[in-house]
């Protein structure tokens, strides 16, 4: 088929620069960073439009999507950071446009700012060398080395307002090794794959290493090696393949923050955001999911997002890894394939959720290659959710079976 | 001994911060439409986008957020395992990181959200001034 019809679909309104381009050194005597070309831009934008910052919904440029949301402090529902080259401003308006047209956003800024002279030397696409965010500058003082030294600190905060423990978070450990016995390309397949392979109890998460208190390290993700692909094709086709479609019916993201710094509430994700747009569009709620594949960089990211996914009450995530319902042979299944504590986890686990999603909804979970008896679900929903960076953006997608 | 930890870089948007810190001042941006403070430091007022910013000194007391035991750690902070990385809420508003002192890394469970800090600044060079936070002496801080 061909492209739905976008012509007119969405217009550009208005159209700004940043205050002073071309050599502003000379101009002012002082140099003007990429981030500020972007940001007095956007001003400049929203001046001309009369449009409110605050009513941007999308954001669309080069690689600093992430960071201009936040300097923002905007939450927008549509992230797109597509760098491909001098072209990506024309690729951001088709890209608006089609999420325009689709109705997902009513407002998106494309923006753009390269202190490609100034900073020269830096690189392409990167905002050029010699500076720094003010995110960055103001937290690189501070002695935390990679993912686990900052999701601790939200556990403890979990601690805080919840009254729950370190033992409440370790059976979801103890329920992903489960999980991955009866998966034998799982790393944490048994003890003949890995010494700290599965069965575990929740003692055995306890006394494990400490890496950042009160993470032990099998409250840790793995660091591996992964690939995967997924195929998405328009409904005809996907009705005439020798496979079994499992559909999209819901999509949403959102973001709370790059930098952890600027994480508002420690143990809440946009994931209330990006699931209730996924929810919305779907038409079902949490309470219809017969599944979940749930990113776990670590226990906390898997116990908060339950919570945020309205899959358990605020503070009782842990609740369904300790009673035992996210389970094998539970009533609420999560990360059938051993998740990304006990499963695989390649630096960025995404991937490896939606193929386990595909393989549950599509039958195809015990086709020999990765699941053994016991590892099929018979779930006909499944909520799919991605947590990126330090508990800073989300996505969340709602995927049905072709049999419900 | 020379400080053997890594230190900012300092941006061109953040000088009067990181002058206040030599003077031993903790300076914070307030938005002077809303009126109230950010941090990080912002070209634009993150709650009503303003650009009408000021720099005004800070009473450099808060409370901790919450916090962490690192016990994996690289270059000169491995030197100093187990030590309390935290984030402070400043009582002006908003929030800042640090490696919180004055507290025992080996007892976490002692180490109570809320508790009141100060700031004190190390000197890591000649132009670097690093703000570090402290549990207050007295309660009443």
């Amino acid at each position: 088929m061909g492209a739905a019809n976008l012509s007119n679909a969405a217009a550009i309104v208005g159209a700004a620069e940043s205050d002073v381009i071309g050599y502003p050194e000379d101009l002012t005597g002082h140099k003007v960073t990429s981030l500020q070309h972007h940001i007095q831009a956007i001003k400049n934008v929203s001046v001309q439009t009369g449009i409110p910052i605050s009513d941007i919904q999308g954001i669309f440029s080069a690689g600093w999507s992430g960071e201009l949301a936040e300097h923002l402090g905007l939450k927008p529902r549509y992230l797109d950071t597509t760098s491909v080259g001098g072209c990506s401003f024309q690729i951001h308006v088709h890209h608006a446009l089609a999420a325009i047209h689709a109705g997902i956003i009513d407002i998106a800024l494309v923006s753009h700012g390269e202190a490609g002279w100034s900073y020269r030397g830096g690189g392409g696409g990167g905002g050029g060398r010699g500076q720094i965010s003010p995110g960055a500058e103001m937290t690189a003082a501070y002695g935390t080395f990679g993912a686990p030294s900052q999701y601790a600190h939200a556990m403890v905060r979990h601690f805080h307002q919840f009254g729950t423990s370190q033992e409440d978070f370790a059976h979801i450990s103890v329920v992903t090794r489960d999980w991955a016995q009866l998966n034998p390309r799982a790393v944490m397949y048994g003890k003949q794959q890995s010494p700290f392979g599965g069965p575990i109890t929740v003692q055995d998460v306890l006394d494990a290493r400490v890496i950042a208190w009160p993470l032990t390290l099998y409250h840790c993700c793995l660091v591996s090696d992964h690939g995967g692909a997924v195929l998405v094709a328009r409904p005809e086709d996907a009705r005439s393949l020798r496979t079994n479609p499992v559909w999209v019916t819901g999509a949403g993201e959102s973001m709370g923050h790059q930098n952890i710094l600027e994480m508002e509430d420690f143990t809440a994700t946009s994931a209330s955001r990006s699931s209730a747009i996924a929810y919305e569009m779907a038409g079902l709620g949490p309470q219809d999911m017969e599944m979940a594949m749930i990113y776990d960089s670590f226990t906390i990211t898997a116990g908060i997002t339950a919570e945020m996914l309205g899959l358990a009450p605020r503070g009782k995530g842990y609740t369904l890894w300790k009673d035992g319902h996210a389970a094998p042979g539970g009533r609420l299944p999560i990360n059938t394939n051993g998740g990304g504590l006990s499963f695989n986890h390649s630096g960025m686990y995404g991937m490896q959720l939606l193929v386990e999603a595909y393989r549950q909804l599509s039958r195809t979970a015990e086709d020999g290659v990765n699941g053994i008896e016991g590892k099929q679900t018979q779930a006909t929903t499944c909520v799919v959710n991605g947590t990126g960076g330090t508990l800073s953006t989300t996505g969340t997608l709602v995927l049905t079976s072709d049999d419900r | 001994m020379a400080y053997n930890k890594p230190i900012p870089p300092q941006g061109q948007h953040t000088k009067p911060f990181w002058e206040g810190a030599k003077a031993g001042k903790l300076l914070l941006p307030r938005c002077q439409d809303c009126n109230r403070v950010h941090w990080y430091p912002r070209l634009i007022c993150p709650f009503c986008h303003s650009t009408n910013l000021e720099w005004i000194e800070a009473s450099g007391k808060g409370r901790l957020h919450t916090f962490a035991v690192q016990h994996r750690a690289f270059g000169g902070w491995a030197e100093e395992v187990p030590y309390v990385t935290a984030y402070i809420d400043l009582d002006e508003g908003d929030r800042m990181m640090t490696v919180l002192r004055g507290v025992d890394p080996t007892k976490p469970e002692g180490i109570k959200i809320g508790t009141r800090v100060v700031v004190e600044f190390e000197q890591a060079n000649d132009e670097t001034f690093i703000p570090f936070w402290r549990v207050a002496e007295q309660s009443g801080a």
